[in-house]
């Protein structure tokens, strides 16, 4: 299998469109998977906005040093692609009414809770909150994508905790 | 203390599905490729390709008039000339008239360089 760096090279020199083929299969469930959890599983949108992401990701491509990995800076291009859309289309940042569940979930409606409870947060608390619990990334690389300073990334994830914390008990989630 | 870490195990508990979930592609990357492949697309990346290889294709042959008109070749066996005499006094001479090819061939080359990354943001 070949490594993402010799993939990036082939796309940025060659213009190797089965090279960016093998680059968008290998990423595109990470990119989707977060567009999902930042429209609260609108997947029409979703799909659009990482189809964005990827088309930018090819123009733009000669524009990776290779100083972070490549997924790291195709969430990056995500979540600048996010941003850009949130602030054309203004969206309403609060949801007022968010559905409360008795007793604990089971797995097919675990979906419709977990955006109920990301509904919950502000944009910038839903990106960090799912950069960390959902991708994985640390507060560095939450920072590097998000492009905000470390201790404001922790504050979010603070705050974005505490509000989902209250939320999972209040709905039973720690029986 | 202890509630903290009961959050955070509540958290990771509850969002652990949605960590392991693979989405299918589903046609997803075929659709990009497709987009890929429209005009629209192709005549952005096209575009800055041409630009890219029309400011190198100037810095070149502004380098090779300049090369001739200021007689590089002599300058150059000049500055060799005096490099290996030098070289045993350890002293140092810089030629003013190098000096400003060799900035003014870099800045060509950066500006090209800041020309490109900027059409390729776009």
């Amino acid at each position: 299998m070949q490594t993402d760096i010799s993939l990036v090279a082939q796309v940025a020199v060659f213009g190797n469109k089965r090279a960016f083929d093998e680059l968008v299969r290998r990423y595109q469930s990470p990119v989707r998977r977060f567009f999902l959890s930042q429209t609260l599983g609108d997947s029409q949108l979703s799909d659009d906005l990482a189809q964005d992401t990827f088309i930018k990701a090819y123009t733009s491509i000669r524009s990776f040093k290779g100083l972070a990995s490549f997924q790291t800076w195709l969430m990056r291009i995500a979540y600048n692609v996010f941003y850009d859309y949130t602030r054309s289309n203004h969206p309403t940042e609060d949801v007022d009414v968010v559905p409360q569940r008795e007793g604990k979930s089971d797995n097919s409606s675990l979906k419709m809770d977990l955006y109920a409870a990301l509904a919950l947060l502000k944009p910038d608390e839903r990106t960090c909150i799912t950069l960390q619990l959902i991708d994985g990334y640390d507060i560095a690389g939450i920072a590097k994508i998000t492009g905000l300073k470390d201790g404001t990334v922790k504050s979010h994830l603070s705050r974005g905790k505490e509000k989902l914390a209250t939320y999972l008990r209040q709905n039973g989630y720690d029986r | 203390m202890d509630m903290i870490d009961n959050d955070e195990r509540l958290l990771q508990q509850f969002f652990s599905e949605a960590a392991n979930q693979k989405i299918e592609d589903n046609g997803f990357t075929d659709r990009v490729m497709q987009q890929l492949a429209s005009s629209n697309v192709q005549r952005s990346t096209f575009n800055v390709q041409r630009v890219s290889r029309l400011w190198t294709w100037f810095c070149i042959s502004v380098f090779v008039v300049l090369f001739v008109v200021f007689r590089g070749w002599e300058l150059l066996a000049v500055q060799f000339e005096v490099m290996l005499r030098t070289m045993a006094t350890q002293s140092f001479s810089i030629n003013l008239m190098m000096l400003f090819s060799v900035i003014f061939g870099l800045l060509l080359v950066g500006t090209g360089e800041v020309i490109s990354s900027e059409l390729v943001r776009k």
